[in-house]
């Protein structure tokens, strides 16, 4: 991780203040908010800790100036002193997670150099982030000794669904660990986990990178780190860009797989999972507003993917997966359900696809795409008549079936040619 | 009047024998040349084939886009294909070498012409392999691209991206080995245009419903823009 994106005004700072207990990242790009607002509620949060610490606030929402990165001091010595860090504005043809995954990588360096207890950084949009968010993030660390501090949202059915069917329940398949986030993008760690996370990139700067957010739970669950979650109540999520969802997934599953391949020797003896340790109330949710969802053209997606995409699906997945998705796409829409089995089995097969690279990654990663829609549609079928609670424990369920299917991915990871089912 | 015939048939004999008997060393050089060269080809062949299999080249050439190579191939090997193109390259060399052996005018210029004709050949085959490659490669980013875009003509599009580039390599490929001439130069404008012309029509028939599509999402876009989304991804 390098320190080329901060400008050389503000790493005299940093060199100056020589060390810090805590660092701040905000990181959420399309803020309304500015630098002072995540000053002042950083210092918000110190004021109402017992002894004072010394932060550093690192922004990334288009704040930065020329000038030199500024000692927030206040005048009472009790007081705690806030230093402010802007990152120039992103790289033009960087996407919005390569720009927050930067960033990730610029607020470890700084936390890394100042030798930093704890760090709280918030990529979501920083409008809604407050002092609260902070704390929520932070106090778990420097209070309870915990390592790292994942979010938890309050989340109306429909709203992360790549997390809640692929990201989420493979990293409690892999690792053993419950968590609803674990690409976050908020999270809270320790100093101890943010020099871990030094080492491991400074030992593969040849290799090809990883993305930090796909990094900090597997490395916190692989290194033995104490993982707990934290409430933080609603988050505003972007508004869905359909006409790109493949290359979010491009980028998401490929960071995902590329982390899993890189901890195989690990997660290969895990077996079940433990519910962790989860801090703060969830924030009451308002009633559903009753919006339904038209899955015609999602099935229209998967149907049409199902016709021209066997060639390449052919690559990745075994027959009996194939055949099976040739008689869905037949089924007419009321009748379209897509099992557990068969989309845990897509998602391992293409992870294994990734690792093999069976074809090349950037196609592999974007012909799930008919396939996720393909899911989306059969859990809007299935849950749409159903209530919060109901829909959680169908996603329970399926978390349960990644669990169950382990096994094979186990034995298709180790031995891709002879278990061919 | 009879000593002069037979003297005339002796001498014609005498003549045919001799010229026969210094085509002799040549046929014999030729006859060595191909035997040596097919033991050679032999031991190369059985090397190649255990090299090959050893790194599993059917799979590979499979996950290297060419599934369609096993098919042509004998035993749908595509193993014993290369091994057998190896096997009749050396059995051809071995040929050429021993024709030159007979030290005539016309095989040794048939030969030297062919040796300088080899360097083209090389080229024409490694454009043909990258256009393979490249066509392949082309064609499943259209087909996967347009799937996504939710394009009903995909296959087509990316058939016409496959051929497009295919064609475009085997004028390449034939314009170096200097077939056709202005044949191919006509042949290629009138396939390439050919190809281009449906395929625009294709779009541009086909983009019908895409822009009616995209239309209609801008238009519900600012008609409910205080609608909240109801499906989320991360």
């Amino acid at each position: 991780m390098e320190l080329d994106s901060i400008p050389q005004p503000e790493l005299d700072q940093i060199e100056r203040i020589g060390g810090a207990d805590l660092v701040v990242g905000i990181l959420g790009t399309e803020s309304a908010g500015d630098g002072c607002g995540a000053v002042a509620f950083t210092r918000q949060f110190l004021a109402e800790l017992p002894t004072p610490l010394r932060a550093m606030v690192v922004c990334n929402n288009g704040t930065h100036s020329p000038a030199a990165a500024a000692a927030d001091v206040a005048g009472d010595k009790a007081s705690p002193t806030v230093f402010t860090c802007a990152l120039p504005p992103s790289a033009p043809g960087e996407t919005p997670q390569q720009g927050i995954s930067n960033a990730y990588r610029t607020v470890f360096v700084v936390g890394g150099k100042l030798g930093v207890r704890a760090c709280g950084v918030i990529a979501s949009r920083s409008q809604i982030a407050t002092s609260r968010w902070i704390s929520s993030l932070v106090h778990p660390v420097l209070d309870l000794g915990f390592d790292l501090v994942a979010p938890c949202y309050t989340r109306q059915k429909l709203e992360g669904l790549l997390n809640r069917s692929v990201l989420a329940p493979l990293h409690r398949a892999l690792y053993g660990q419950q968590l609803q986030n674990p690409m976050g993008p908020d999270f809270g760690l320790s100093g101890k986990l943010i020099h871990r996370m030094l080492a491991e990139d400074a030992s593969r700067r040849r290799g090809v990178p990883r993305d930090p957010l796909a990094s900090i739970a597997s490395v916190a669950a692989c290194g033995g780190f104490q993982v707990c979650e934290s409430n933080l109540g609603i988050r505003t999520q972007r508004p869905t860009d359909w006409e790109n969802l493949s290359s979010l997934l491009a980028e998401v599953l490929g960071a995902a797989f590329l982390e899993m391949e890189g901890r195989a020797a690990h997660w290969q003896s895990i077996r079940g999972s433990q519910t962790l340790p989860r801090f703060g109330q969830p924030e009451a949710l308002s009633p559903d507003p009753g919006t339904t969802m038209d899955v015609h053209g999602m099935l229209e997606s998967f149907r049409l993917g199902a016709k021209n995409l066997q060639d390449v699906w052919g690559l990745i997945l075994p027959p009996t997966t194939l055949l099976e998705l040739r008689r869905l796409s037949r089924l007419p829409e009321n009748q379209f359900r897509l099992p557990d089995q068969l989309w845990v089995r897509i998602v391992y097969d293409f992870a294994l696809g990734h690792r093999l690279q069976t074809l090349n990654r950037d196609h592999l990663l974007r012909s799930i795409t008919p396939l996720y829609l393909g899911w989306i549609a059969s859990h809007v079928l299935e849950t749409q008549a159903d209530g919060l609670v109901e829909a959680e424990s169908r996603i329970e369920r399926l978390s349960k079936a990644y669990e169950d299917n382990k096994s094979y991915l186990v034995s298709r990871w180790r031995w891709p040619d002879r278990f061919n089912p | 009047m009879w000593d002069q015939v037979g003297q005339a048939l002796r001498l014609s004999m005498t003549k045919m024998l001799s010229q026969i008997a210094s085509l002799l060393p040549g046929a014999v050089a030729l006859l060595t040349a191909l035997i040596f060269s097919v033991g050679i080809a032999w031991v190369l062949a059985a090397i190649l084939r255990r090299s090959l299999a050893s790194i599993d080249f059917d799979r590979r050439v499979a996950h290297w886009g060419f599934p369609r190579l096993a098919e042509w191939s004998p035993s749908s090997s595509p193993t014993l294909l290369v091994t057998r193109a190896i096997v009749w390259i050396v059995v051809l060399i071995g040929f050429l070498i021993g024709i030159s052996a007979f030290d005539g005018a016309l095989p040794t210029q048939f030969v030297i012409r062919l040796f300088a004709y080899l360097p083209d050949v090389l080229t024409a085959i490694v454009v043909l392999v990258a256009g393979s490659i490249i066509a392949r490669f082309l064609a499943r980013s259209v087909l996967i691209g347009a799937v996504n875009m939710n394009l009903q003509y995909a296959r087509l599009l990316s058939v016409g991206v496959k051929w497009l580039v295919t064609v475009l390599a085997v004028t390449i490929a034939l314009e170096r080995l200097g077939i056709g001439g202005g044949i191919i130069r006509l042949a290629f404008g009138i396939l390439f245009g050919g190809i281009v012309l449906a395929l625009a029509l294709a779009v541009g028939l086909g983009s019908k419903e895409l822009v009616s599509r995209s239309l209609e999402r801008e238009t519900r876009k600012t008609s409910e823009s205080n609608m909240k989304e109801p499906v989320g991804h991360l």
